[in-house]
């Protein structure tokens, strides 16, 4: 796990080095509705885009504003200084405002070898879906077109099986932090999830099965409370440290940089490509798509059902109006049910920020062990 | 039984429409003297506005635009009282296709809030603090979130329906009307852009639009009919005849159009397209301008600049703002809201009409701009044409706080324009609707500077617009 911790810190892990000097391609994408499996079906290894909480953000400032989100400065940021060039192309996708002014202005000046647009619909409905098909169609093209590779159904029907093996694994781990006595941090889930979506499939199986095995049997204890995180794009393992170095537990989540990357995605059959946009958009679990708050809510509500929390943290970056807004409902909902709720708004990446946000969730802890019987949970023998 | 006859809670809907009915009120044939004497017993900030509208250069079109406004509220008031839905729109939304329908009523929100900002004394902040107090975040747009806000509070007047026409095109926009959507019980109706430009997103958008009005047909629970159709759409075709005459004569220099006519075109757009009302408030202000070039009349010795403006302007300040510029001369000939340009709808037949209509969705404001598969190209290309074609000799970006998608690419837009035109841009920063950030002083300051040395300086050495 220490290592995990370690790799995940960094943009290109040693083994992620190894893949590209060998050859193998790399395509950076930044938004859960990309189908990765399109990538892997050719070999290509799709990369999720992070920015890992830097908080350096003034070249990007000098084409978005301050009006625009940090995270997705912060990733222009790396782009512009030449962090993002082991990258053979990236995918764009209309995830929100932000982001498509982060990826119209990095394809604009840090020009990427290959660049394609991916086009999300809103709304799901029959009109959306085939033209969510024909997207994915496209893509492959591309991707097939320009890195001459074969994408054929049959490779995809690999690929989606691959996958979705992974996506098991990854249930099984993540389901660790659930259990009444927790195997895994939230800092460590963030980590293996950044791995996930950063490293060759091959390699991150090993790690995952060498991870399930290492923390059967493990258990986190110190903790006083245990809380759900959900909000906006959060890459940040110092902010998960950071609640949980003052005793909030995070044993679930709906981040996208979390279980909505991976949780629904269900089994696909039939035609891949119709079948993956089936997938994909129906189980888009992101305030960007509209007419579809009850599916978010149910999916937020289940995590803290099946995690038992004490609270939950709706997180937001400042200028986030998708989460922003979103969170207001969530807040009204899920304290109508019981789980109390901190909505915090922050600065990506800002260690400035980090004592405003200490001192909130400290209060909020103290507020949510107010309600329990006993303040600090009975731990076991044992602990980590 | 229809619904409630009249709320009597003191939502910005009820507030503005009782204080149009005053004002709607006024003779037209009043003295200055009059007006000044009127304006007294105002309290400052309505005084304010109604100073600005009231000038004697445009008094009787502004009487006009408040009686126009008037009856569009007054006519939602009242489709309540007769059982008719209220269908409140955002403003990338044409409202003809809610005339369409005998019984239903288009509301904008955002002409809501722009009149509750002119006319309300404390303009409106209350409603904004009440959806920051329900946690909205600060950075969410005025322009709807103010009249949201006072439909949140639960003692304002409730539209039947919201339609959404903004995922794909605006974030905050979207959100802020969904959630209003969620948290009161409202359905909604949602018309997406797709993000795609080309011949498939038009396609799609086609189903789309169709699949939309299916949806209005069950919940309004009336059928389209062809006749009444047509004649909706006849008058929004004779109503974008003059919106282009309108057009050409911001052509002429110094500009025979006044400021204020930018808002009155798209608070004409916005609320009575389709309606004679709409047709005739666009031909008295065509008439007013023609009278003017005619005369020779404009308010500053010389029109020392012509400001193409990029997006939006202000609006918490008309006189501050609109007055100020034209009488030292610096003429705001457009913005990308009064650049509407409007499309001539073939009403040959029903198949035909549903296209137009879709194509006028798919290009309305900012909506083909933001809601292209690039936030800037269109928005680019557009404003140097435009920026050619009225000669402009600078542009000003206003900056309003909320739009991250401009705000995502001014550089780029700026630096284009700069390249393509030779206009000098200049990048304001402020909220469009709530003077707390930004204040009329520090606009004021920035414009004239701007003007003076920059584009006066250009002129002299024999510039652009030289």
């Amino acid at each position: 796990m220490e290592e995990i911790l370690v790799l995940a810190r960094e943009l290109i892990a040693p083994r992620l080095r190894e893949w590209r000097e060998s050859g193998g391609r790399v395509v950076g994408y930044s938004c859960v509705a990309t189908p990765r499996e399109i990538f892997d079906a050719g070999g290509i290894l799709p990369y999720r885009i992070r920015a890992l909480g830097k908080p350096e953000r003034d070249h990007a400032d000098a084409h978005l504003s301050r009006f625009n989100c940090g995270f997705c400065r912060a990733c222009l940021q790396l782009a512009l200084e030449g962090a993002y060039g082991f990258l053979d192309g990236l995918v764009e996708t209309n995830g929100c405002d932000h982001l498509r002014g982060m990826f119209e202005n990095w394809s604009g000046t840090a020009t990427p070898r290959f660049f394609h647009y991916l086009k999300v619909p809103h709304v799901v409905s029959e009109e959306s879906l085939e033209f969510f098909a024909e997207e994915l169609e496209l893509l492959r093209e591309a991707l097939s077109s320009h890195f001459q590779v074969d994408i054929g159904d049959a490779a995809l029907a690999e690929a989606v099986r691959s996958t979705n093996l992974r996506r098991e694994g990854m249930r099984r781990l993540f389901s660790l932090r659930e259990m009444e006595h927790p195997a895994l941090k939230g800092q460590e889930a963030l980590a293996v999830l950044l791995l996930e979506s950063s490293l060759p499939p091959g390699v991150f199986d090993g790690f995952l099965r060498e991870l399930l095995e290492e923390v059967r049997g493990r258990e986190i204890t110190g903790y006083r409370a245990r809380l759900l995180l959900a909000g906006s794009a959060t890459d940040e393992p110092d902010l998960v440290r950071e609640i949980e170095d003052l005793g909030g537990l995070v044993v679930t989540d709906a981040m996208c940089y979390g279980t909505r990357a991976f949780w629904k995605l269900p089994e696909v059959e039939g035609e891949p490509v119709h079948a993956l946009a089936e997938a994909y958009l129906r189980h888009l679990l992101c305030p960007r798509m509209f007419d579809d708050y009850p599916s978010r809510l149910e999916f937020i509500l289940q995590a803290a059902e099946r995690a038992r929390v004490d609270g939950a943290v709706l997180v937001y970056n400042k200028f986030c109006d998708l989460h922003g807004v979103e969170n207001v409902r969530l807040r009204l909902d899920l304290e109508e049910r019981g789980i109390p709720v901190l909505v915090l708004e922050k600065e990506y990446g800002s260690a400035a920020d980090l004592g405003r946000i200490r001192t909130r969730v400290q209060a909020f802890l103290e507020r949510i062990a107010g309600r329990r019987p006993s303040g600090k949970r009975s731990l076991s023998a044992g602990g980590v | 039984m229809p619904g409630k006859v009249r709320d009597t809670g003191d939502g910005l809907f009820h507030r503005v429409e009782e204080l149009i009915e005053v004002a709607m009120l006024l003779p037209r044939n009043m003295s200055d003297q009059e007006v000044e004497g009127l304006l007294r017993f105002l309290p400052p900030d309505t005084s304010r506005s109604m100073r600005a509208l009231l000038s004697p250069r445009f008094r009787e079109v502004s009487l006009d635009f408040i009686g126009m406004v008037g009856g569009w509220i007054g006519e939602a008031r009242r489709a309540r009282e007769e059982g008719r839905k209220v269908v409140l729109v955002p403003f990338n939304f044409p409202p003809e296709v809610i005339y369409l329908f005998k019984n239903a009523v288009p509301l904008t929100s955002e002409v809501l809030t722009t009149l509750g900002v002119a006319v309300l004394e404390g303009q409106g902040e209350r409603y904004w603090d009440y959806a920051m107090g329900l946690g909205i975040p600060d950075f969410l747009c005025s322009s709807s979130t103010i009249e949201l806000g006072s439909v949140l509070t639960g003692r304002d007047f409730e539209p039947d329906i919201i339609v959404q026409s903004a995922p794909g095109a605006c974030d905050a926009n979207s959100k802020i009307h969904e959630f209003v959507s969620l948290h009161m019980g409202i359905p909604q109706v949602i018309l997406e852009k797709p993000t795609e430009t080309g011949p498939r997103g038009r396609e799609l958008h086609r189903r789309y639009f169709l699949a939309f009005l299916r949806r209005l047909e069950e919940m309004i629970g009336e059928e389209l009919d062809e006749g009444r159709m047509r004649r909706v759409l006849e008058e929004a075709n004779r109503a974008a005849e003059l919106y282009y005459e309108l057009y050409d004569l911001r052509k002429f220099s110094p500009c025979p159009v006044p400021n204020i006519f930018s808002i009155f075109t798209y608070g004409t757009r916005f609320t009575r397209w389709g309606r004679p009302e709409g047709t005739e408030m666009m031909r008295r202000m065509v008439e007013l301008s023609k009278r003017r070039l005619e005369a020779g009349e404009y308010p500053a010795p010389e029109e020392v600049a012509r400001c193409m403006w990029l997006y939006i302007g202000y609006y918490f300040d008309f006189l501050g703002f609109f007055n100020w510029m034209e009488e030292r001369g610096i003429t705001y000939l457009n913005d990308i809201l009064s650049l509407c340009q409007p499309r001539f709808v073939d009403t040959s037949s029903r198949e035909s009409m549903l296209e137009g209509l879709a194509e006028t969705c798919f290009e309305y404001p900012m909506t083909r701009q933001m809601g292209a598969s690039s936030m800037s190209l269109a928005w680019i290309e557009d404003m140097c044409g435009f920026i050619r074609d009225l000669r402009a000799d600078c542009a000003i970006y206003s900056g309003h706080h909320a739009c991250k998608q401009t705000w995502s690419v001014i550089n780029q837009v700026r630096r284009e324009i700069m390249k393509r035109t030779g206009a000098p841009v200049l990048c304001l920063q402020g909220d469009s609707w709530i003077r707390r950030m930004t204040p009329t002083s520090v606009l004021q300051e920035e414009i004239q500077s701007f003007v003076d040395g920059v584009v006066r300086r250009r002129r002299a050495r024999g510039g652009r617009g030289a």
